[in-house]
């Protein structure tokens, strides 16, 4: 999608075959906290009101599974199929991919932006039963905000 | 730098070098062969040094190295530690008669709450992902800055505030659920047990309220908590104190528990 502005509301374009949701945020942090945060699985739950847990090693080629709070009664089983440190991480199944992006854009500034498309041939068939994702991803969105915030401006 | 430059740092890093290296790997033995072969790389090395950083700082940056080759194919302990050390121990039909061993033949044998509290952090801390362990001895024991441990662990001054970040709130999470002499919900009461057994005599609730963390259990601020005990561990040589003796065989004793359980594991 291009622009989209940065202030942590998902927009959702839908077509007959898929659905694609980004959602966009600027957060006063260095890209490689947010990059820790984002990688780092089992730390998942302390900061993400989203996730419940992440079972696996988030790394190129790695396997994890996945349980949010969108659909708490289902294990998503992901591959791990882009991993940029610091820049760009991709995980996904059959049915779709998730894509996280960090670009630095001032003094300890980054613009972090996350989509997931989802579709097929099939779609039509069960589009209804997915809940929209839109403010699952701006909670995702600012938790990782506050929680980078935070650790970017803890005194030491 | 010369050789006796390097000698002279050596020895002044020393005795934190000693406590770093075991409060890591929670053995004296590796601490013993870690340190010297610190002492045997810096010297080949010297020549290496730019003095971009203090020679101290690159003492430790060897030291946490070779700590980390050590601990790269070892299991981290549980959370529960104290608690599954504490039923072996007490399922030990020897392992009373090796305290009061100790205790006949060690001028340094006393148990004193404020060492176990030191003993029991070192345990604990051994739960945290290794990095995490590393940055929070560092800068809260050690009193390294934020850059100097960047520098040590050849990661970003970010990260080393996302590893302290998480380390001390994992720190906080854990002490709150456990520890008695915060939470009269604790779960875990070692140090008021072996008080009892080792200080008959002594009135425990006067002794704990000596200690800064206990005396102010009813703070809501766990952060500051935790400060407070790490206050107490920093104020601890563990191979200098009343009590060295005995805790570092509490400590071996808990590593080879530990060890054991993760080779029945693997």
């Amino acid at each position: 999608m291009t622009n989209l502005a940065s202030n942590g509301k998902a927009v959702t374009i839908k077509k007959t075959f898929s659905r694609e949701t980004e959602v966009s945020i600027d957060i006063q942090a260095d890209k490689s906290i947010l990059w820790a945060l984002l990688t780092n699985a089992n730390d998942y739950p302390r900061w993400n009101t989203t996730i419940i847990s992440i079972d696996g090693n988030i790394a190129q080629g790695e396997k994890i599974k996945l349980k949010s709070t969108l659909d708490p009664k289902r294990e998503f089983k992901l591959s791990v199929k882009e991993f940029e440190p610091d820049n760009r991480l991709v995980w996904g199944d059959a049915m779709g991919k998730r894509i996280y992006t960090l670009k630095t854009i001032g003094n300890e500034l980054t613009n972090f932006s996350m989509s997931e498309k989802i579709g097929g041939p099939m779609f039509p068939l069960f589009s209804k039963m997915i809940p929209p994702f839109d403010q699952s991803f701006e909670q995702f969105a600012n938790d990782l905000k506050k929680e980078a915030e935070l650790i970017q401006n803890t005194k030491l | 730098m010369d050789k006796e430059q390097l000698s002279t740092e050596f020895e002044l890093a020393r005795p934190q070098l000693k406590s770093y290296i075991l409060r890591i790997t929670a053995s004296v033995e590796d601490m013993e062969d870690i340190v010297q072969d610190t002492y045997v790389k810096a010297f080949t090395k010297i020549h290496t040094f730019r003095g971009d950083s203090s020679v101290k700082t690159w003492i430790f940056t060897i030291a946490s190295n070779l700590a980390k080759d050590n601990l790269r194919a070892k299991k981290r302990w549980t959370e529960n530690v104290t608690d599954i050390c504490r039923e072996k121990a007490l399922a030990n039909p020897n392992y009373f008669s090796e305290i009061m061993h100790i205790q006949q033949t060690s001028q340094q044998a006393n148990f004193e709450i404020k060492e176990h509290i030191n003993f029991c952090l070192t345990c604990i801390s051994k739960s945290l992902p290794l990095e995490q362990q590393i940055c929070i001895l560092l800068k809260e024991v050690h009193d390294f800055k934020v850059l100097e441990i960047a520098e040590i662990l050849d990661i970003t001054e970010a990260m080393v505030k996302y590893y302290l970040h998480t380390a001390r709130g994992k720190m906080v999470t854990i002490f709150d659920g456990r520890c008695a002499l915060i939470n009269k919900k604790g779960t875990c009461h070692q140090c008021s047990e072996l008080n009892g057994i080792f200080n008959p005599k002594q009135n425990f609730e006067e002794e704990k309220n000596k200690i800064a963390f206990a005396k102010n259990a009813d703070n809501p601020d766990k952060q500051h908590l935790l400060d407070l005990r790490l206050e107490v561990v920093k104020s601890i040589d563990p191979f200098n104190s009343n009590g060295s003796d005995l805790q570092l065989h509490h400590l071996e004793h808990n590593r080879k528990i530990m060890e054991n359980i993760s080779e029945k594991k693997s």
